[in-house]
């Protein structure tokens, strides 16, 4: 933990009661002037910090920022993802970020944040619109003792995840797309890319990124673009509270992740199943240069998609782009 | 092998959900492809091959057809093949170039593809030095487990 980790979480522990400067100093093994100067900075920051004789510190208000020492003052005891964080201002992708790391030997856990994206994607290269501190761009890094095969529980464990966080932090109706889009009333709102490097037998690591569309304004989006997809902020006609959202989500993966790397996958199988409208719907797939057309059926143990297609015959699909009729 | 025996081969490969069979001999090399779904039929590809030192091999999928326990073949060539079931993509997007191409240097690390399944996208590396000498399969296309992508030639 960081100093500023310290005093934020200090901070926020005493709320209204406020946390003495001596105090600070003692628990932290500086000075009351180091002190003094670490809180300087974080109102530089934005932090609304006041200072009284008798109250000592007390946090006010957090600024729309997303802090790393802050985030990790804010996470609780996570099992893996979230044990460190960082943020830049504005990277190329979060994912290129990552896979950087992962190829340095990090180990596993850390989160990358930035506040903008300057070549934000989505699957094959789609460009993924991040404007300025309008929303959660990240991307974990996972080392799980999996087979490859195995991979794309770690994709349904993420959108169970990031459905639950939406969900507990807007009480907005959330639905899971197949295989991991989260839609609110049909237009989505957060997306997941995960690209995974193995060895044949097993997984070397994954790069799991997560896009959500959190405080961006209908003109945001390009025009074409407004009847597919939205907002937290749109949908709940308020803004949201970034960081707190981004802690959740943290919180919800640290829980799912568990869960895959015990063995655990089933129950979360079910939830992501139970969440999934694409189910009983008709849709369109188009992979590569084929369509295929029906209706959902049902999903395979594996998460694959079990279309019934015109014709009669059960389709396994597992990947391709995904049209879901209204 | 007669028709007979190849038709015996098919019906295995059909009732074990088999996508590929690869057979050399001395005097021949048979390989079957069944269709992702089984709906399509088999296409069968079969050569002559000459000069080739006696040498039975069967080129095994992962799930084993009865077949006679035999050495692999000692071939100068080495497939390059899927570790998952998924989509083949050729280059990151479709704008951009290839990540290889027949005649492409690569090293162990060096990615030559990737496998999309349920947007989880896999880089699939050469895993050896070589140079790619065959390309197997269109983009975009579905692979099977264990479908063999590029030839490469070890250097």
């Amino acid at each position: 933990m960081t100093i500023d980790t310290k005093i934020l979480s200090a901070l926020r522990t005493a709320a209204s009661n406020g946390v003495g400067g001596a105090e600070l100093s003692q628990e932290l093994g500086i000075s009351r002037a180091a002190v003094w100067a670490r809180i300087e900075e974080l109102r530089s920051l934005g932090y609304e910090i006041e200072a009284s004789p008798h109250n000592g510190y007390r946090l006010l208000s957090v600024p729309d920022v997303l802090h790393a020492d802050d985030l990790l003052s804010s996470l609780g005891h996570m099992k893996v993802i979230g044990r460190d964080i960082q943020v830049f201002e504005e990277t190329t992708s979060t994912n290129d970020v990552v896979e950087k790391l992962a190829r340095d030997g990090v180990k596993e856990g850390v989160v990358v944040f930035e506040e903008a994206q300057t070549k934000g994607r989505g699957r094959l290269g789609r460009k993924w619109i991040s404007p300025p501190r309008k929303g959660l761009w990240f991307s974990v890094l996972l080392r799980p003792q999996l087979s490859p095969l195995a991979a794309t529980q770690i994709t349904v464990a993420a959108a169970t995840a990031l459905f639950r966080a939406i969900h507990a932090h807007t009480g907005l109706d959330a639905e899971i797309k197949w295989p991991n889009d989260i839609l609110i009333r049909g237009r989505k709102v957060a997306g997941i890319l995960t690209e995974l490097s193995a060895e044949p037998d097993k997984v070397k690591h994954i790069v799991l990124g997560m896009g959500v569309g959190v405080n961006l304004v209908a003109g945001d989006f390009p025009p074409e673009l407004r009847k597919q997809v939205t907002s937290l902020r749109i949908e709940t006609g308020q803004k949201q509270h970034r960081a707190e959202l981004a802690v959740r989500i943290l919180e919800e993966l640290d829980r799912d992740y568990a869960c895959v790397v015990a063995g655990e996958f089933e129950a979360l199988a079910d939830e992501w199943e139970e969440h999934c409208t694409t189910l009983g719907r008709r849709v369109t797939i188009q992979v590569g240069g084929r369509r295929i057309e029906g209706t959902a059926e049902s999903l395979d143990a594996d998460g694959a998609l079990l279309l019934r297609t015109q014709h009669g015959h059960l389709e396994r699909i597992i990947g391709g782009d995904v049209t879901v009729e209204k | 092998m007669d028709l007979k025996d190849i038709k015996a081969i098919i019906d295995l490969m059909k009732k074990n959900s088999i996508s590929e069979f690869e057979l050399e001999r001395q005097d021949f090399k048979i390989k079957l492809k069944r269709g992702a779904n089984g709906a399509a039929g088999p296409a069968i590809q079969y050569e002559e091959s000459q000069g080739v030192a006696y040498n039975p091999a069967v080129a095994l999928p992962p799930m084993s057809v009865p077949a006679p326990a035999v050495p692999a073949p000692a071939s100068s060539e080495i497939e390059i093949k899927s570790p998952m079931i998924g989509t083949f993509y050729r280059a990151p997007s479709p704008e951009a170039a290839h990540y290889v191409e027949v005649g492409t240097e690569v090293g162990p690390e060096t990615v030559v593809c990737i496998i999309e399944a349920m947007k989880v996208m896999n880089e699939i590396k050469a895993e050896v030095k070589g140079v790619i000498t065959q390309t197997l399969l269109e983009n975009a296309k579905p692979v099977e487990f264990g479908q063999p992508l590029f030839k490469l030639r070890p250097t």
